[in-house]
């Protein structure tokens, strides 16, 4: 096992896949916002100097141009940077990436990676700070992958880049300089398989990205009051893993899910939602959702704290629901 | 000649760089968060437009909209407290440096989104022909806007529907250093001009020293008073020399607080940024030419600075002694008729 960073994992996926397969190619805005001083980034700078592109501002052509060659093989890997930019391509995403296969009747697929960094970013202001995941959620045909660690977010990222659907890796910047184990040598993580980050009796913790981390600190909080949380890391949106949402809930009777989107029609909203629908039974005590606060992103970097999903507002959650 | 108009306009640049100074500090000192755009460089462009608007008229900016909200009328003292994100500025503290904007001074707001003012300025247009207010809207957005769809799309409305607004592009590439390069965004276009764009399209179009005030006067004043007159749209290109301090993605005060005296004493020029001192930087241009053609002294030039910088120094004590907003005020003013 590396210890390196998100960032570093994340480069090190697209170095590997870049490596295995001459059909992927990378737009190089600023690379994910991870900088250029890291070997990697070199080294696919100079490695691969002709499968990447420098994109002028123009987040809806290069969405569609990526879906266009996606459609013939291509498998091109467009992060877009802040993720409220992303809002430029809705149309090229949902309807051109997401709906060829279907509207193909299965004959067209559209292996293109959009990767994006989500959330509140310390003064992002309101057009800076979008979370789009449930947004996107609504839209039939899309992967949606968001990793929490770098371990999952080299892996998610490998699965992503070879899926044969178009994908939005949702990142956070908060999350580029954190750093964790990895596995040696070449791993994928597949969609649709949640990880248990930390297992517990009494209650169950759903989330994802930064959002995991949250629920781990959380849960350390909540341990030293004796209540012992199992945190649910959903990994991707897109396939749900259901199935480890219902048995740990099963098992804890107690269910708090944190997401950065408002609360309407989120994350949050959804996991609940499925779990009221398969598994009412299961539960002991009404759920409860931990989102942004159901409004627009000051730029003040207090009140942004104060409207985001954070460690104590999970810990609150989790008191009440143990009481 | 009008040379009080000429010294006004070089007051309203003189505060502008003198507000940027002070945004800069503020933001050393670390008292307000996240990324962030000076104006320094561009600021004979925002001053010379700004001079020839009347209250009816709209203006709509971008990231990089200090100037032009400092220019618009705007209280500095208010545009700081809202970078600081203070219950008294523009916007309440909510907007922050991305999105000063004021109402009240024809400004309603302010896009972060590259090429967002464009069509917004264009819909200022729409309703001062709907209104027969007398009104335009003007669009000041930077030359990377080209790369973004929905400004093509706005400039051929303009026309189809004879729209009153002006599009005055600052283009900010010359000197830059492209990003490929390790600098920060430059347009990308592969061989031709921004301005072919509309001209493409059948617009009037205007090419201007950007860093030269009296020439961004004269040709803004032409145009406003046409475009009054036959509600048809027109197009700047406003092309101005990159400050050294935004070559890369955070501003830099690489050249330092601006002497005005290096106007007219050339021997505290020297070093790396010479050039920049002695023909780009535009308050000092101004500075000289002022002089040179005896519309101001010495005196009257240091007599402004002593203003400005007078005026900044009580505005950045009003700033940072306005409380920062109440948590609960998150809530408010989501949907218009609620509180
Ligand atoms: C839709 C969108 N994409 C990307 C960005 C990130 N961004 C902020 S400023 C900028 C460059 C803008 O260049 P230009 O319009 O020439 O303005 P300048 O900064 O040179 O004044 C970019 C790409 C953004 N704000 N909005
Ligand atoms: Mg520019």
């Amino acid at each position: 096992m590396a210890v390196m960073t998100h960032a570093e994992a994340l480069v090190e996926a697209i170095r590997e896949c870049m490596d295995e397969d001459p059909n992927v190619a990378l737009v190089w805005g600023s690379l994910m916002g991870v900088g250029g001083n890291n070997e990697h980034v070199e080294h696919i700078k100079e490695d691969f100097a002709d499968r990447i592109f420098h994109p002028p501002i123009s987040e809806a052509a290069i969405a569609a141009i990526a879906t266009g060659a996606a459609m013939d093989g291509v498998r091109t890997i467009f992060p877009m940077g802040t993720a409220s930019f992303m809002f430029r391509a809705w149309d090229q995403i949902i309807h051109e990436a997401g709906e060829a296969h279907y509207m193909s009747n299965g004959a067209v697929s559209v292996p293109a990676v959009f990767h994006v960094v989500h959330g509140l970013r310390g003064g992002g202001s309101v057009q800076h700070s979008q979370s789009p995941q449930s947004m996107l959620w609504n839209a039939p045909g899309i992967e949606i992958a968001m990793p929490s660690c770098p371990a999952d977010a080299k892996g998610l990222m490998r699965t992503a880049i070879k899926s044969n659907n178009p994908t939005v890796f949702i990142d956070y910047q908060k999350l580029n300089k954190r750093s964790g184990e990895v596995p040696d040598g070449t791993y994928d993580i597949p969609f649709g398989v949640a990880d248990i980050k930390r297992q517990g009796a009494d209650i169950t913790i759903v989330a994802a990205s930064l959002q995991v981390v949250h629920s781990l600190e959380a849960a350390e909080v909540l341990s030293g009051e004796g209540i012992e949380a199992e945190i649910v890391d959903l990994r991707s949106l897109v396939p749900l893993d259901e199935e480890a949402i219902l048995s740990s809930v099963g098992k804890t009777g107690r269910l708090v899910v944190v997401d950065e989107a408002p609360p309407r029609c989120s994350v949050a909203s959804e996991v609940i939602a499925t779990v009221a629908e398969k598994g009412m039974d299961l539960l002991k005590v009404p759920p409860v959702r931990v989102n942004r606060l159901p409004v627009h992103v000051p730029a003040n970097v207090a009140l942004e704290d104060f409207i985001g999903p954070n460690t104590d507002r999970i810990v609150e959650a989790a008191k009440q629901l143990c009481s | 000649m009008d040379k009080l108009r000429l010294l006004d306009i070089f007051r309203q640049m003189m505060l502008i760089r003198r507000f940027e100074e002070a945004v800069y500090d503020f933001h050393e000192q670390k008292l307000f968060g996240g990324h962030y755009h000076l104006y320094i460089g561009q600021e004979a462009t925002g001053a010379a437009v700004m001079a020839s608007l009347r209250s009816e008229d709209r203006v709509f900016s971008t990231h990089r909209n200090h100037g032009h909200a400092i220019a618009r009328g705007v209280d500095p003292k208010n545009a700081l407290a809202e970078i600081l994100n203070r219950v008294d500025g523009t916007n309440g503290g909510r907007g922050g440096t991305f999105h000063l904007a004021s109402a009240d001074a024809g400004m309603p707001h302010t896009s972060a989104l590259v090429g967002g003012a464009v069509p917004l300025a264009a819909g200022a247009g729409f309703a001062a022909k709907l209104q027969k207010s007398g009104g335009i809207g003007v669009s000041m957005f930077g030359d990377g806007c080209f790369e973004e769809g929905v400004v093509f799309e706005t400039l051929n409305l303009a026309l189809l529907w004879k729209l009153p607004v002006i599009f005055v592009c600052e283009n900010n590439t010359p000197g830059a250093i492209l990003k490929s390069q390790g600098g920060n965004n430059t347009s990308n276009l592969p061989e031709g001009r921004v301005i072919q764009i509309p001209q493409a399209l059948g617009m009037e179009c205007h090419e201007v020293d950007g860093g030269d005030a009296v020439a961004v006067d004269e040709l803004f004043a032409d145009c406003a008073t046409r475009v009054r007159a036959t509600g048809h749209p027109v197009f700047i290109e406003a092309l101005t020399e990159r400050w050294p301090g935004n070559y890369f993605s955070f501003p830099s005060m690489v050249t330092g607080l601006t002497q005005v005296s290096m106007a007219w004493d050339g021997s505290a020029i020297s070093g790396e940024h010479e050039d920049w001192f002695k023909t780009h930087g535009p308050v000092l241009r101004f500075a000289r030419d002022l002089i040179v053609n005896g519309v101001g002294t010495f005196g009257d030039i240091v007599g402004i600075d002593v203003d400005v910088t007078e005026t900044i120094t009580s505005a950045k004590e009003f700033a940072l002694s306005s409380p920062l907003p109440e948590t609960d005020s998150v809530y408010s003013h989501l949907l218009a008729g609620e509180s």
